[in-house]
């Protein structure tokens, strides 16, 4: 039994990726910095019930979180991201806007699924916090 | 001729006709030629399929044949379930029939509303009651939407620095 328990490969660190996305019916962004999301995000934003016709990714984070452990991520000045490893490809995410808690969702998290964090923005634009496995 | 008249025929040199019918045929065949030349018409193709059919013989024993079918059909047909319902399960049922039927009216207004074949679910986030949860199946996509005005949106703005 020690053997095998010995034997036994540590399980990996969760590879993920966060996104923070403006939505906006404009064809540019004010923000030279500023890109289109990919062709994969776009078409998931696309089919989800948004009115928003154009996307732009304004900031990506790559981090990895240890089994059973958390990292907190921060998308902006005043919004943070706190991701925890559950295991078995399943997380804990608890979105903070300045510094207070807003939502928390537990899902599992696997190289299909995408999970997208959104509300409203000034100017009828939007943001978007997407949170999916790195490649 | 009519069809009727044409059917009639054929029924009678099929054998088919009762005693009565197939006298008056034969009556009918001894007065009138068109009847005659169709009727002999109809039997050289009778003679022309049944020389030219092509006899099948199988490699097994004709029961044997049969009973392979048979068992075929059984695999096919789902067991019966002998399970009578319980006198609370007919209780049940009476609460659970309506209450399915508003779900799945639910669910076609769902799909109804955010697409035409998308298999999606809402539901509201429990720690915030601005918050609800839209997963679309079909593409494997979870939004966790914060109805807040932009202006009291708790994250504040966050795309705001493009602005």
């Amino acid at each position: 039994m020690l053997a095998v328990t010995s034997l036994a490969a540590p399980a990996p660190d969760l590879k993920l990726e966060a996104l923070l996305v403006w939505g906006t019916n404009e064809r540019t962004s004010p923000d030279a910095n500023h890109k289109p999301v990919g062709p994969k995000l776009k078409k998931k934003l696309e089919e989800l019930p948004l009115k928003w016709t154009n996307y732009f990714e304004v900031k990506r984070i790559r981090f990895d979180v240890s089994p059973s452990g958390s990292n907190k991520v921060p998308l902006s000045e005043k919004c943070e991201l706190v991701v925890k490893n559950l295991g078995h490809s399943k997380i804990e995410v608890t979105v903070y806007g300045k510094g207070k808690q807003c939502a928390t969702r537990t899902q599992e998290l696997t190289k299909e699924d995408t999970l997208i964090l959104g509300g409203n923005a000034p100017g009828a634009t939007s943001w978007f916090a997407v949170l999916r496995r790195a490649e | 001729m009519d069809y009727e008249a044409q059917l009639k025929l054929q029924a009678h040199l099929d054998g088919e006709l009762p005693e009565d019918e197939a006298r008056e045929v034969t009556n009918w065949l001894a007065r009138d030629r068109e009847a005659v030349a169709l009727y002999g018409e109809l039997r050289n193709t009778r003679q022309a399929l049944v020389g030219h059919e092509v006899g099948v013989s199988l490699p097994e024993s004709r029961e044997f044949f049969w009973s392979k079918i048979e068992r075929e059909i059984r695999l096919l047909e789902p067991p019966e379930t002998s399970v009578r319902p319980a006198p609370l399960l007919s209780a049940w049922r009476r609460w659970l029939v309506p209450a399915g039927a508003v779900a799945a009216v639910a669910s076609a207004l769902l799909v109804g509303v955010f697409g035409e074949t998308r298999i999606a679910t809402v539901e509201t986030a429990v720690d915030d009651p601005a918050a609800f949860t839209y997963h679309d199946y079909s593409s494997r996509t979870t939004l966790v939407w914060f109805s807040y005005p932009a202006d009291e949106d708790p994250v504040d703005r966050t795309p705001g620095t493009v602005e």
